[in-house]
């Protein structure tokens, strides 16, 4: 296999498959990486949550078909819902993928200064780019589609029904895909070529992440499947036309047979905006790479700035730690983009939260419903940007961090904490206040507010325990972050937990004893974390630079001159170094 | 003072910097010289403290800088040999943010940014991001982040790269102002001729080895050569530069 796929891949020009693997790497800023780090580690982690994910809703779906014994009543529904959720998830994670690798398509400076005086068509650098990215999108739909296309076609029409059902399945999945992506290259296309370049590329980072919250929301709020009939009524009605995945579980049931009259529109939709999107995307880059690869290269090297008001943190450490964390985050797209999953899911629950305020229309008890959420909210917050501070901005640069580094490690230690505070609980903390103005009776939601703002110091000292250094300042090592354990860690462990704490706490804050003993565990908790790490730091050494776990001991023997200085990292992990 | 007793850099087993003792006295200025590769930059870092010395010792007025690594770097300005800087931020923004790690009073900080991004000609670009800095521009934000806290000792690894003439000439006289109010100043550079009009004594390493430590004018009288270009061929240079010119053309069958 791997014999023929490299026979193919010799048929293609030389430049592509060169330019090809060279904007592959470029979906990882590589600069990012510890010296140990591995791009391939880092994708094949992404790829593990979307595939863990595949074959377990795929399992869930073979368990319930099982359970139907076959009853085509129940089979149906459960089909169609499984049909268009997956065809909801598919456009979801294309949507992701459009919005990281935003404006990776288009020509860049470096693109165009490098490429530019060398015999490379300009039609080269587009091919590869959008196989580049197509790629990648390619290898997370796959990932997340593979085990359910097999399910489904299986199930929905037999053995003799399955290489049907399993072309069209996968031709309805990239056409969704597709789609999404196209939109987004489309939108970015046109703005490319409609505004100056410095207009551009200030509104590109704000669309970016409207774009994100556009499809996280669009996800949590479209409306559900329910029997046949409540969704070919709810077609008549003209209800879901606009949701784009219902336009392709139309196409889908067109091309397998058996489309309801009722839903011929959708997928006439689905066709249409499929073309429309491919057609546009397609002439707005050809006209990108004819026309703004020149402007790149004439705009000037400086675009002037205005200086900002940024108020004090703090001591003058604490400022410094707090606005280099603060202006890392907001102009880095990398750290945008990745803090941006996290916080969309926040985002997510708020929205969802005050759809259920805005229906209700009137003040409502404060219960789990809103509880439950913001501790959800809260730890997505603090344990994403906490993930976030791991991302370096620059490890060239640090070298003045080091040489700046003036007062004992602690304070240092002290401004992260304070950074992690005011950029993660704080914002979380004040959208909350303000989510429950619609809340009574007050004490009830002041108690959760000062409730919320003690979770949010607990879980700031907590994923700061063992941490010695600045944020966006110390090296990246993939492995060592194992996101996907994290992951099903914050589903299987802090999610059931914090919907436990919801009920007591809703019991706990209508009697006056219960509610002064959970505010003084809390309080003696978080005072205990932040006591706990105050007192370790006080011995840490700020490091830079992450290392892997030892895993054999030297002994050291080894010819030199002196014996090799030992460094002792804030993890307490030693360094030796090499003589 | 400062003082390299004995200093040596090893990397798996290889020597960088291997057995090297000086002294750059304050009022002096002194050069460091040495063809790519020959340890100038490794030992620039280590008498900073970013990396640590394999053996040896580093003295300033005759204290190991260990013994008070932070006194000591409240004392040091560095300008780096590459300009890395952190691209997000402005020129000023990177200024203050060194001015706030150094504790350094804040009026009178912003003062001096302030005088400094002028002098520098930089006060028109100072609110554009680095990321979009030339060399030069970056190379004097380096300088300005190395002076704004009046170091006693100021280490500068190649500063005239990447800089203009005027630029050049205005920071060849800045390190002989500085020397001359009292502070020490070790400075390398493959421009010989400004380090020839520069520096009052000159230490030349080859493959990690000290093979000069004297005043320009010594070295001229011992060696009998004029210049110190023709004391650096001499001592440093192993290639003939002519014979390797006409083999690179006839490679490239020019």
């Amino acid at each position: 296999m791997k014999h023929i796929i490299t026979r193919l891949a010799e048929k293609l020009p030389l430049e592509f498959r060169v330019l090809y693997g060279q904007f592959l790497l470029r979906v990882v800023d590589l600069e990012a990486l510890s010296l140990e780090g591995d791009v391939t580690g880092l994708l094949g982690q992404m790829a593990g949550i979307l595939i863990l994910y595949g074959v377990l809703t795929t399992l869930g779906l073979l368990i319930a078909v099982g359970r139907l014994s076959g009853l085509s009543a129940g089979l149906i529904p459960l089909l169609w819902k499984t049909q268009q959720s997956f065809l909801s998830t598919t456009m979801l994670v294309a949507g992701l993928i459009a919005v990281i690798s935003w404006d990776n398509i288009f020509p860049d400076r470096r693109d165009v200064m490098v490429l530019g005086p060398l015999p490379v068509r300009p039609l080269a650098i587009l091919l590869a780019k959008t196989a580049a990215c197509g790629a990648v999108l390619g290898i997370a739909v796959l990932s997340l589609n593979l085990p359910m296309s097999l399910a489904l076609s299986l199930v929905a029409g037999g053995i003799p029904h399955f290489p049907r059902n399993f072309a069209v399945y996968w031709w309805t999945t990239a056409a969704a895909s597709i789609f999404v992506y196209g939109a987004v290259l489309a939108l970015q296309g046109f703005m490319a070529l409609l505004l100056e370049r410095r207009w551009f590329l200030r509104l590109s980072a704000v669309t970016q992440l409207g774009a994100f919250a556009f499809f996280l929301a669009s996800y949590f709020l479209e409306p559900g499947i329910g029997a046949p009939a409540m969704t070919v009524a709810a077609a008549d009605q003209g209800m879901l036309n606009r949701w784009p995945s219902f336009w392709f579980f139309a196409m889908l049931h067109r091309l397998s047979g058996g489309l309801p009259t009722a839903l011929d529109g959708l997928a006439r939709r689905a066709w249409t905006g499929l073309a429309v999107v491919v057609c546009a995307a397609a002439v707005s880059l050809a006209l990108c790479y004819l026309r703004t690869m020149k402007k790149t290269v004439e705009e000037p090297d400086l675009m002037p700035g205005r200086r900002g008001w940024a108020p004090r943190f703090g001591s003058r450490l604490q400022t410094a730690i707090v606005r280099f964390s603060v202006r890392a985050l907001a102009r880095s797209r990398q750290h945008r983009v990745v803090y941006a999953f996290f916080l969309s899911a926040a985002f997510a629950i708020a929205v969802s939260t005050l759809k259920a305020e805005l229906t209700s229309g009137v003040r409502r008890p404060l219960t789990t419903d809103l509880m439950m959420p913001t501790f959800v909210m809260m730890c997505l917050s603090v344990v994403g940007l906490r993930s976030i501070f791991s991302l370096p901005v620059s490890l060239r640069a640090n070298w003045i961090l080091q040489v700046t580094q003036l007062r004992a490690s602690e304070h240092y230690i002290a401004a992260t904490r304070r950074a992690l505070l005011l950029m993660a609980a704080l914002p979380v903390w004040v959208v909350v206040a303000l989510l429950s103005l619609g809340y009574r009776p007050w004490p009830h939601v002041a108690v959760h507010l000062v409730v919320l703002a003690l979770v949010g110091s607990i879980l700031t000292d907590l994923s700061l325990v063992g941490v010695s250094k600045i944020p966006f300042a110390c090296s990246y090592l993939p492995g060592k972050s194992n996101i996907q354990y994290m992951f099903w860690a914050f589903v299987v462990v802090f999610v059931p937990i914090a919907m436990e704490f919801s009920n007591y706490e809703q019991r706990a804050i209508r009697h006056p004893r219960p509610c002064a003993v959970m505010l003084a565990v809390l309080g003696t908790m978080a005072t205990g974390v932040w006591a706990f790490n105050r007192r370790r730091s006080k011995l840490a050494a700020l490091y830079y630079e992450e290392l892997p776990t030892v895993v054999i001991t030297t002994l050291g023997l080894n010819s030199g001159p002196l014996r090799a200085p030992i460094e002792m990292h804030g993890t307490g992990e030693a360094e030796i170094h090499p003589s | 003072m400062l003082e390299l007793c004995r200093v040596s850099k090893y990397y798996a087993g290889i020597p960088a910097v291997d057995d090297v003792s000086f002294c750059a006295r304050p009022g002096e200025v002194t050069g460091y010289l040495g063809p790519n590769g020959s340890g100038k930059s490794t030992t620039m870092k280590m008498i900073t403290g970013l990396i640590e010395m394999t053996a040896g010792e580093i003295l300033f007025d005759g204290r190991p800088i260990q013994d008070d690594l932070m006194g000591y770097k409240r004392r040091m300005g560095y300008v780096p040999e590459e300009p890395y800087l952190y691209n997000h931020l402005s020129g000023y923004e990177y200024l203050t943010m060194v001015a706030e790690l150094r504790d350094l009073p804040a009026r009178e900080s912003a003062e001096q940014i302030d005088g400094l991004l002028r002098l520098l000609s930089l006060s028109d670009d100072r609110h554009a991001s680095i990321s979009g800095y030339s060399k030069g521009m970056r190379q004097k934000v380096l300088i300005a982040a190395a002076l704004l806290h009046n170091p006693d000792l100021v280490l500068l690894d190649e500063p005239f790269s990447g800089l203009d003439v005027g630029s050049a000439l205005v920071l060849r006289s800045l390190i002989q102002e500085l020397a001359a109010r009292g502070k020490v100043v070790l400075f390398s550079s493959h421009e010989l001729d400004t380090v020839e009009r520069v520096s009052s004594r000159v230490v030349i390493l080859h493959r990690g080895k000290m093979v000069a430590d004297d005043s320009i004018a010594n070295l001229r009288k011992l060696m009998e050569l004029e210049s110190l270009e023709a004391i650096f061929s001499q001592l440093a240079v192993e290639q003939d530069s002519n014979a390797m010119a006409r083999e690179i053309a006839d490679l490239i069958h020019a």
